[in-house]
């Protein structure tokens, strides 16, 4: 079973190495990177299985118990986000097989790929927040590159604000770690968890919370932190901005769930209520007015990531501090959405892939006219804009519903309102994409794309279809989905039976 | 099985066919694809239940969401209506696109709409019924922009998805607060909501759902917009169907939220202005579909009206108006279309003689026009209850408001039913080609049912009347339709109306001929600026918070770690008592010498000062390492800081130096912000220096790492054994970054070779 | 000393982000290093500082005497130093890149991407 949880950080490890090996040979990377995201799914799944049997997994490196050693823990919420996890990179490694240019192929793009799905599974797994500060730093660097390879000006700049706020980030993070470990003579979460229930300084507690706070809310893009993310989200390949659209603001969204329910519990009323609640509406409205006025497709798409994050941050803040069933509801209402989020951004970002290739351009106002040329990718686009919105019957409604019925038994009335707000305005936005870039007479076609070689496009639009499929199923399978993202939330405010699971009478 | 999701599901799947069967038999479509609706017809005809029946599966069972529907007197008439008219729009748009490609995806659409329709009366659940709901406007928004490639088209469709869809969501956010409360999912199991304390927001957010989406005043102006629609599309949502989900769902909660006085006094109110405007705003019109848009905007307002009044006879009078009404507007509808297709024209003021060309059409017209002048059975029958209504007690002011209304209709009956047909043609009307079988049969079917259904009240009653008033009225309606109420005061009223209606009609052509096109009313131009108002603070906002700089970002974040800390720091209210401990001479001097250095790094203006002065930095943060027993630290320290300075000087040697300074203004703000993390991170050091809340676990590795792990060096013990996970992540990093330097190294040589990329 | 030490950490973080938010890009650099050090040294303060032996087990002992320096935030530290180098380096081969491709390192200038 220990197998089991370190497969997913293990196998793309060895899988970057092996195909760093084969440096020349890029048919090899390739086989090798389809190979690792189809293993990497395979473990997740199974991981999942196991955890759905036995209740929460441990495991622990070199046999060191907790709290000394370093334990991943596997409960249904890291499950649910690694079997994503999976689908997305296995979805954009596909997808990169023709879309990826051979520069960026052989300076390392299938091995970065790799070290990037490395650092998401450790950050989802590990138990120890040290640790995940180190598979932050993985992650981080993977994109550090992966965003920065090739590239013309406008990437580069992107680049360069993109490393920079998540540099600072990170040295938030680290400094939060350093005074944290100070001031509870302790990494472990599990134990972290006990300690500051039973801190005779919650104050000071709650000071720190608020750098754990900030530092997973720039990576998540929660206002007013959001700068990064739409300077430099639209600028890398598509298939690049598509993996970081599925994967990346998701683990600074998981790791603010993560330590908003099990460590940082000890004052409701402000980080949650307070702050969180402030900073997630705000962050629904900016979002979905950065999309209303975009011109550049993609970027009006990063926009819309702001804006789900928002919505998913607003029910780990209504649950904080709410009755037990309405706490468990919301948060079942925040991991049923990140899920779908993490697929849909997916989706549409590399449609956005796709249409620029039908039409030559990712700007709004000249691509015109894909309704009647290419249907099929304009009912694929229609179900992601849907999705964006949260009509239903796609997947971010039923979690939307959960969230707003906890808002407003909780008394929330007004945030639910801001969010329905936000999402009258996310509606608009995708609106007007879709009226514009689909429904309009097409134009000249503009030439501004480099990627015009006759490729065969099956590549693209298989994993495209597949993640749609997977959309569609979510949604029509909303009663079991919703189920487990109960369970899933019922684990996460049970902080007894996690603390139970890491550390056993060793507390 | 449970029938009612059967019939929804195999529509639904009919419509996802739809498109194929089109393309295998493009001329027989439309009467293929109408035998499933007209089937379900039959069906809800025949099981028209006394009492409400349920059938209810569990869903998602955490939130109290079930699949539950429920067939009563009231989902059945409008089940009636919706797969009935249905089935003939469907035959209809065969005659009316005949082969023409891409319209497989028009009759995929329309069906796509009449399940979701569909779903809408059935369903019992609120959060079920709320998906139908969305869904009827996505499946509206693809029809009405289905030209899409006219502007206006286009305009049109945005503008009924974000009035309906913004009402949708006040709708949403009402059944969620009606569910939180009662704790009931089921709408069947809401009993009267009105002692509530959440009672009026309810109402409210409910009411906004309904009315945007029946186009009540002041959101009517979407419907006439709308009209950019193929017209099968405009007869069958934007009459027959969809504009009645509102007033469905109104009639459907009455019951639990009517009986109030804001209940009695807002749906009064919005239903006589919505009639006033639609009627008035009929008038001025020359365009059949916009004529009748505007004269269903009315019929809306008459709707929302009656379900003012509560009670057994109003929910009977209602019932037989939606009927009437969905009979005759749906069949003028279809006329106006095939009109538009015999002469190439839509305009009422110039169309004229007709009825040679086209014979059938023009009978089936001059029913239904009887129809809307209530002068036909079925609607002079509906027309005679409701005022009866409003007789007893005799209501002055809501009479006057239903006589301009029922006049109003005559007159407009008379320009689009008559006028073209039999009226005087002008010349310039091109001769077209003439109306074939399927582009009359539902038109006809629907005017004649209107006689028909009229002729045979009791029976009619029996089937629509009674349920619906036993579903919403509270009971059995004391007085059964009948066709003769006998000569008395409501002959008197129709009469009356009948004579006014008239006159208007005749002034009408000299009216239009001569009025100068008044500016166009308000709402749809508050429409836009509402939308441009929201899109220039959308711009401002974002180009306030996104504005492209670098160090505006970062004193946003800055700022925001201020604001945090702070606010908690005043929740925390600390007392610290910090026990100081000595510095001895050389470690004063040490960070002395750090603090200049700082200093001096901060005032810098050229490059290499700038990179010297943070290696002296470095140094002394390992001088501190290895004085406070981390003799490792201070090593790897010298080694990285070496091979950091040296970086720095590889990478900046070539280039420029610095750019000019900062104004004063900006170095102040910066330098606030700047001490302020610096006091900050200070005094939380200091107190977390002092706070222990619990045994630091690093004791465990202090005297078990030689016993456990082998090891002398705790340090490296930890580092490659109890966290060998880090070090293995830290390896990953640093490989990484040596693989990102050359690759952008290698890149950037590139770039400089071929010129800029 | 360890109120002087804070000092010099805030001092180090006050240098460092006025540093970064100067108008050009190197001292951007030098203002997160800083930033980086500064972090490092917060870490080993905050768990208490004393002069003590360094945390080795001395031959014929099985456990390191007291007062011995915190082991755990060394290893921590040099993760971290190592960490922060690696991510600096790779900023300074960006920084080189996008010169070559702005060809200025003011930050004014690098505003192409939010257009």
């Amino acid at each position: 079973m220990s197998v089991l949880l370190a497969l997913p950080v293990l196998l793309p490890l060895v899988c970057a190495a092996t195909a760093m090996l084969f440096w020349r040979r890029l048919r090899v990377q390739r086989t090798i990177a389809v190979l690792t995201a189809l293993g990497h799914l395979a473990s997740t799944l199974a991981l999942f299985v196991e955890v759905r049997r036995f209740g929460i997994l441990v495991a622990r490196f070199g046999d060191w118990p907790a709290p000394y050693g370093i334990v991943f823990v596997a409960d249904t919420f890291s499950g649910l986000m690694l079997v994503t996890t999976s689908i997305v990179t296995l979805a954009v490694t596909v997808y990169s097989l023709s879309s990826i240019d051979a520069d960026r192929e052989s300076f390392g793009f299938f091995p970065l790929v790799c070290a990037l799905l490395m650092g998401v599974s450790g950050a989802f797994l590990t138990g120890d927040i040290f640790n995940l500060y180190v598979w932050f730093e993985v992650l981080l660097i993977a994109s550090f590159v992966l965003m920065a390879l090739g590239g013309e000006r406008k990437q580069l700049e992107g680049a360069l604000k993109y490393v920079t706020l998540n540099l600072v980030s990170s040295s938030i993070f680290l400094a939060g770690l350093g005074l944290l470990y100070g001031s509870m003579g302790t990494l472990n979460l599990a134990q972290l968890s006990v300690r500051v229930a039973e801190a005779t300084d919650p104050g000071f507690v709650t000071m720190l919370a608020m750098f754990f706070l900030l530092a997973f809310g720039i990576k998540a893009a929660l206002f007013p932190l959001y700068g990064w993310l739409p300077s430099s989200y639209h600028t890398p390949p598509t298939a690049v901005s598509a993996l970081f659209a599925g994967l990346l603001t998701k683990v600074g969204v998981y790791a603010l769930i993560r330590t908003f329910t099990l460590v940082f519990t000890n004052d409701p009323t402000f980080t949650h209520r307070a702050v969180l609640l402030g900073m997630a509406t705000v962050t629904i409205l900016a979002g979905s007015l950065g999309a209303i006025v975009q011109r550049d497709l993609r970027r009006a798409l990063s926009f819309t990531i702001v804006a789900s994050v928002g919505f998913a941050v607003l029910g780990l803040a209504v649950s904080g501090g709410a009755s037990q069933e309405l706490a468990t509801l919301a948060l079942a209402g925040t991991i049923a959405y990140v899920i779908q989020a993490m697929v849909v951004k997916t989706q549409v970002f590399l449609l956005s892939g796709i249409v620029r290739r039908l039409s030559g351009s990712f700007d709004v106002a000249r691509i015109g006219g894909l309704y009647a040329s290419a249907p099929g990718v304009a009912i694929l686009f229609l179900l992601g804009a849907l999705a964006l919105a949260g009509v239903p019957p796609l997947p971010s409604f039923i979690p939307k519903v959960a969230v707003l019925r906890a808002a407003f038994g909780e008394g929330l009335g007004v945030y639910a309102g801001v969010a329905l707000l936000g999402s009258l305005l996310m509606l608009g936005a995708v609106a007007r994409l879709w009226s514009h870039a689909f429904w309009r007479a097409p134009m000249e076609r503009p030439h501004e794309s480099d990627d015009d070689a006759p490729v065969n496009l099956v590549f693209r639009f298989i994993p495209v279809t597949g993640l749609t499929v997977v959309l569609v199923l979510l949604g029509v399978g909303a009663g079991p989905v919703f189920q487990v993202a109960t369970e899933a939330a019922r684990q996460l405010l049970d902080t007894d039976g996690y603390v139970r699971a890491v550390l056993g009478g060793a507390r | 099985m449970v029938t009612p999701a059967l019939a929804i599901l195999s529509l639904f799947t009919l419509g996802l066919l739809a498109p194929f069967l089109f393309a295998l038999l493009p001329r027989h479509a439309g009467k293929l694809l109408c035998l499933p609706p007209a089937f379900w017809c039959g069906w809800f005809w025949s099981k028209t239940p006394a009492s409400g029946q349920t059938w209810t599966s569990p869903w998602i069972p955490e939130l109290g969401i079930t699949f539950s529907f429920r067939l009563d007197g009231l989902a059945s008439l409008f089940a009636i209506l919706i797969t009935g008219i249905g089935a003939m729009v469907l035959l209809y748009t065969e005659g009316y696109c005949g082969a023409k490609p891409g319209s497989g995806r028009l009759y995929g659409l329309l069906l796509l709409f009449l399940a979701s329709m569909l779903g809408v009366v059935l369903a019992d659940d609120a959060i079920l019924l709320f998906l139908f709901w969305e869904a009827t406007s996505v499946t509206s928004f693809l029809l009405i922009g289905f030209e899409h490639e006219r502007a206006n088209a286009r305009r049109g469709a945005v503008q009924a998805l974000m009035v309906t869809g913004g009402g949708g969501l006040a709708l949403l956010a009402g059944l969620l607060v009606i569910v939180q409360q009662t704790g009931q999912g089921r709408i069947s199991a809401w009993g009267p909501l009105a002692g509530d304390p959440l009672y009026l927001a309810m109402f409210a957010l409910v009411a906004i759902g309904c009315f945007t989406k029946s186009a009540q005043f002041p959101f009517h102006f979407w419907l006439p917009n709308a009209m950019t629609a193929p017209t099968p599309v405009s007869a069958y949502l934007h009459s027959a169907t969809m504009v009645k989900a509102g007033v469905y769902l109104l009639a459907r909660l009455s019951g639990s939220l009517g009986g109030t006085e804001v209940w009695t006094w807002t749906l009064t109110l919005v239903g006589g202005a919505t009639m006033l405007t639609g009627t008035l705003l009929a008038l001025r019109q020359t365009d059949l579909k916009r004529l009748l848009a505007y004269s269903t905007v009315a019929a809306l307002g008459t709707m929302v009206f009656v379900l003012a009044r509560g009670g057994a006879e109003a929910a009977s009078a209602f019932a037989a108006f939606v009927l009437a009404h969905a009979l005759y507007k749906g069949a003028l509808f279809l006329v106006a279309g095939a009109i538009d297709h015999t002469a190439d024209s839509r305009d009422a003021f110039r169309l004229g003689g007709l009825w040679q060309r086209a014979p059938v059409l023009a009978t089936a017209s001059t029913l239904a026009g009887l129809g809307m002048m209530g002068v036909a059975p079925l609607a002079f029958l509906a027309k005679e209850t409701l005022v009866d209504g409003l007789l007893s007690p005799p209501d002055v002011p809501s009479l006057i408001v239903f006589g301009v209304m029922a006049a109003g209709a005559v007159a407009i009956a008379g320009i689009v039913a008559f006028r073209p047909f039999f009226g005087k043609a002008d010349p310039a009307i091109a001769d077209g080609h003439k109306p074939d079988a399927p582009l009359l049969t539902g038109p006809a079917v629907l005017a004649v049912l209107g006689i028909v259904g009229g002729l045979t009240p009791t029976f009619v009653f029996e089937r629509i009347g009674g349920p619906v008033a036993a579903a919403i009225g509270g009971g059995t309606d004391p007085h059964p339709w009948a066709l003769w109420h006998g000569f008395g005061a409501p002959l008197a009223f129709s009469v009356g109306t009948l004579a006014l209606g008239l006159a208007v009609y005749r002034a009408w052509p000299a009216w239009i001929a001569r009025a100068a096109p008044w500016p166009s009313f308000g709402f749809d131009r508050a429409y836009d600026a509402g939308l441009r108002g929201t899109v220039s603070v959308a711009r401002a906002f974002t180009r306030t918070i996104q504005n492209g700089r670098l160090r505006a970002y970062l004193q946003t974040t800055i700022a925001t770690f201020l604001v945090l800390v702070t606010l908690a720091a005043v929740r925390w209210n600390p007392s610290p008592q910090i026990r100081l401990d000595t510095a001895l001479p050389h470690e004063a001097l040490l960070a002395l010498a750090m603090l200049l250095a700082v200093l001096a790094a901060v005032r810098s203006v050229s490059r290499l000062a700038a990179v010297v002065t943070l290696g002296v930095v470095g140094f002394g943060v390992a001088l501190t390492y290895a004085l406070f027993g981390a003799p490792d630290l201070a090593m790897t320290q010298i080694a990285v800081e070496t091979l950091t300075v040296i970086l720095f000087v590889l990478t900046f040697y070539h280039l420029p130096r610095f750019a000019r300074g900062s104004g004063t203004r900006t170095r102040a703000v910066d330098a606030l912000l700047a001490t302020g993390v610096g006091a900050t991170m200070a005094a939380i050091t200091l107190v977390a220096s002092q706070r222990l809340l619990g045994t630091p676990i690093s004791a465990h590795f202090a005297e078990n790492s030689l016993a456990e792990a082998h090891g002398r060096n705790v340090v490296n013990v930890i580092l490659v054994d109890y966290r060998g996970l880090d070090t293995l992540g830290e390896i990953t990093v640093l490989s990484i970054a040596g693989l990102g330097v050359v690759a952008l190294w290698t890149f950037g040589r590139r770039a400089a070779k071929g010129g800029s990329a | 000393m360890t109120l002087l030490l804070a000092i010099v950490i805030g001092a180090l973080y006050a240098g460092g982000v006025y540093m970064m938010l100067r108008k050009t890009v190197v001292k951007l650099l030098i203002g997160l290093a800083m930033i980086g050090n500064a972090a490092n040294l917060l870490i080993f303060v905050s768990s208490s500082v004393v002069r003590s032996h360094p945390p080795i087990v001395p031959k014929g002992s099985s456990a390191v005497p007291a007062p011995y320096a915190d082991p755990l935030t060394q290893a921590l530290i040099l993760t971290a130093i190592v960490i922060g180098f690696a991510v600096l380096a790779f900023a300074l081969a960006l920084v080189k890149r996008v010169y070559g491709e702005v060809g200025s390192l003011a930050l004014e200038e690098m505003t192409v991407s939010d257009e």
